[in-house]
């Protein structure tokens, strides 16, 4: 099973940085301890080798020639007070046990070959009558009865300088280390957070950049020498982006110009000759060629050209605007039209010249379906709608699917549409990640509703910042 | 009076010119800027029409000069530019009003003479609207050469809804023009003027009826026979 790795760099770095401080502080404490295991087991040598000496400078030759370990009393005292802590052997030759304390020892150490230059060390486990485990060594000690073996042992459980000076170590020192490794982390933290700052920044400048911002680079001054590599490349990609966009504006702008010349200059020749029925006709389909183009070279700019919308808008205002302007035209099919807006200013993200294109096309569609004589109306909501509703034939449930798929006619319709203005509309909402819907209005005909999210006033940082509603 | 197009198709420009002489304008066609600043320089003209797209440069950088010189002619933008936001562009830069192509030459007969008929503009002194005449200086109305007298208020209404005959007017527009700021009863009133100024004029057997855009404001037509 793989570990879940979190994703930010900032938190694997701490986590390693964690880890490596543990292993390092584990590794230390560890030599700490072995060397002090290591001094003191010098020491034990050391002091049991003095011992050994010790004992050989009181071994003294008596008149008959024999050898006679002579304690002082106060060593003598010190021995039995240490109650068999510590015990020791004293040979002379293979067999003589010159002394022994406690004498019992001499049983045991009997046993063992005598000792060379070089000091023998041995391990009496379950010694003497308390079973206890003693640690100690032999060796040659030279004397005034001659060369003797000596052999010296002190009870493990008697280690008392080792254990206090770890006890010592533990009370005293052990506590700063897991304090240390805090404080360290916690630095080292910071450090990280502090050099992944120009990281934090470049982001935030890089989410300014929309349609509407396609010229803001990333400052590539000051970066940690890893990332300006990657900088660079999205900055280069972002000039290719540009240049790419600006060639599909010129594009549809130019395509725009050429379709629309010809198209003018029919419609002002046929205004210039004196109308009959004939030229009626003709100037209602030159109409309805100028409408297809129109809204040809929308479906493509709206296709070719990412839409800003980071503007703020009121859709009453845009609302109002759009019926004023279409309100001739309407009046003029004996077909009033009316807005019933919000009290409050709506305000919303988006681009207010998409928005009024769509709400145009929604109009356009319900007054050309909506009975003669009925009238239609636009309705702003607080929450960031906008409805227009017509008293039309209406569009049969299992239809209303297709409307805003792109050259969808209805069957029953003898429009003169080409298809185009609801899938404008769809793809205008689509860009501004808000939605569109049919539904039927009640006493007769369709309600079109667009929803856009409302703006909140306090949200996301933006770099241009921005005031309430107008 | 007399006309500035300033147009590089060829066709559109002599239809337009053919148009616009049609009515009764003096019409003088160019297809440069270079052309368009010589004309500016020597001759006064009531109103100028630029197209956007000219060959030797931009007919907004031209309208831009003309405005920095101080040249207040009426102008009326033409373009085939398809974003919205050109349009924008042009009237931010000083253009009175824009068309864009292809657009209908009876529009822009209306467009032009709507530029004329502002204050201080060429056709101030008249405005018309069906048989309904409005003289803007003795401020007298006649209906079929017959004098209408009409209070104050509803004369007011009346001029600003003929000055843009066949758009609306928005409701703030009355508020702003009628009512000082201080007269909070100011917006009521209006429908109620505007029911009475309909009832005078189809009394008097006008040939334009004001429409109500619900929730917008009003705007006077034509009715046509």
């Amino acid at each position: 099973m793989k570990l879940a790795m979190p994703g930010s760099l900032q938190v694997r770095l701490a986590l390693r940085l964690a880890a490596l401080y543990v292993a390092a502080t584990a590794i230390a404490v560890g030599i700490l301890v072995y060397q002090a295991y290591e001094t003191a087991d010098t020491l034990n040598d050391r002091e049991l080798t003095l011992r050994a000496a010790d004992l050989a400078r009181h071994v003294t030759i008596d008149s008959s020639g024999a050898a006679r370990l002579e304690l002082p009393p106060a060593l003598a005292a010190s021995y039995q007070a240490g109650g068999n802590s510590d015990i020791f052997a004293v040979r002379r030759g293979a067999d003589a046990v010159l002394a022994a304390f406690p004498p019992n020892f001499s049983e045991a150490a009997i046993k063992w070959p005598l000792a060379t230059d070089e000091p023998s060390y041995f391990h009496l486990k379950d010694f003497g009558s308390e079973g206890r485990e003693y640690y100690g060594l032999t060796v040659m000690q030279s004397s005034a009865a001659g060369p003797l073996s000596v052999s010296v042992a002190r009870a493990a459980d008697a280690d008392i300088l080792v254990h206090s000076l770890l006890r010592e170590f533990v009370l005293d020192i052990a506590w700063v280390i897991p304090v240390l490794v805090m404080v360290t982390l916690m630095v080292g933290v910071f450090a990280i957070r502090s050099a992944f700052r120009p990281v934090a920044d470049i982001s935030r400048i890089a989410a300014a950049i929309a349609p509407g911002a396609m010229s803001i680079r990333l400052p590539e001054k000051n970066l940690p020498s890893e990332i300006t590599p990657l900088v660079a490349a999205v900055n280069h990609a972002l000039d290719r982006l540009e240049e790419g966009f600006d060639l599909q504006r010129q594009f549809t702008a130019n395509a725009a110009h050429e379709l629309r010349t010809p198209l003018a200059i029919v419609t002002a020749a046929l205004d210039s000759i004196d109308e009959n029925a004939e030229i009626a006709k003709i100037k209602a389909d030159v109409a309805r060629m100028n409408r297809l183009v129109d809204q040809l070279l929308r479906v493509a700019r709206l296709d070719a050209v990412a839409l800003d919308v980071s503007d703020r808008l009121d859709l009453n205002e845009v609302a109002a605007d759009i019926v004023g302007s279409m309100a001739p035209w309407s009046l003029a099919r004996k077909k009033p039209i009316a807005f019933h807006g919000e009290n409050k200013p709506v305000v919303i993200k988006g681009n207010r010249y998409a928005i009024g294109d769509a709400i145009r096309n929604l109009v356009e569609n319900a007054v050309t379906h909506t009975a003669s004589g009925s009238e239609v109306t636009v309705s702003t909501y607080a929450n960031g709608s906008i409805s227009i509703a017509d008293r039309g034939p209406g569009i049969p449930p299992e239809q209303r699917n297709h409307v805003f798929e792109r050259f969808w006619r209805g069957k029953a319709t003898n429009s003169t549409g080409a298809g185009l203005g609801l899938a404008i509309v769809a793809e205008i909402m689509k860009a501004h990640h808000g939605s569109v819907s049919v539904d039927d209005n009640p006493g007769g005909g369709m309600v079109f509703t667009l929803r856009f999210g409302r703006d909140e006033p306090s949200g996301i940082k933006r770099p241009r910042g921005g005031g309430g509603a107008k | 009076m007399r006309l500035l197009v300033v147009e590089d198709e060829t066709r559109i420009a002599e239809l337009v010119k053919t148009a616009l002489a049609r009515v009764g304008f003096a019409v003088d066609v160019v297809s440069l800027c270079a052309d368009a600043r010589a004309a500016l320089a020597v001759t006064s003209y009531d109103a100028t029409i630029i197209d956007l797209g000219l060959p030797d440069g931009d007919g907004l950088s031209l309208l831009r000069e003309l405005r920095t010189r101080g040249n207040q002619t009426p102008v009326l933008v033409l373009t085939a530019r398809d974003a919205v936001e050109d349009r924008v562009r042009g009237l931010d830069t000083g253009a009175d009003d824009y068309l864009v192509k292809p657009f209908a030459m009876t529009e822009l007969i209306a467009r032009t003479k709507a530029l004329l008929r502002r204050p201080g503009g060429a056709l101030g002194m008249t405005l018309k609207a069906g048989n309904i005449s409005f003289d803007t200086i003795e401020r007298g109305v006649r209906v079929e050469g017959t004098s209408l007298i009409l209070p104050r208020r509803e004369s007011a209404i009346l001029e600003n809804l003929m000055r843009r005959l066949g758009r609306v007017v928005p409701k703030a527009v009355f508020e702003e023009k009628l009512y000082g700021l201080d007269d909070e009863h100011g917006s009521n009133t209006i429908p109620v003027h505007i029911h009475h100024l309909r009832r005078k004029l189809l009394d008097a057997g006008a040939t334009a009826e004001i429409h109500t855009v619900r929730g917008v404001g009003y705007l006077l037509t034509e009715t046509s026979s």
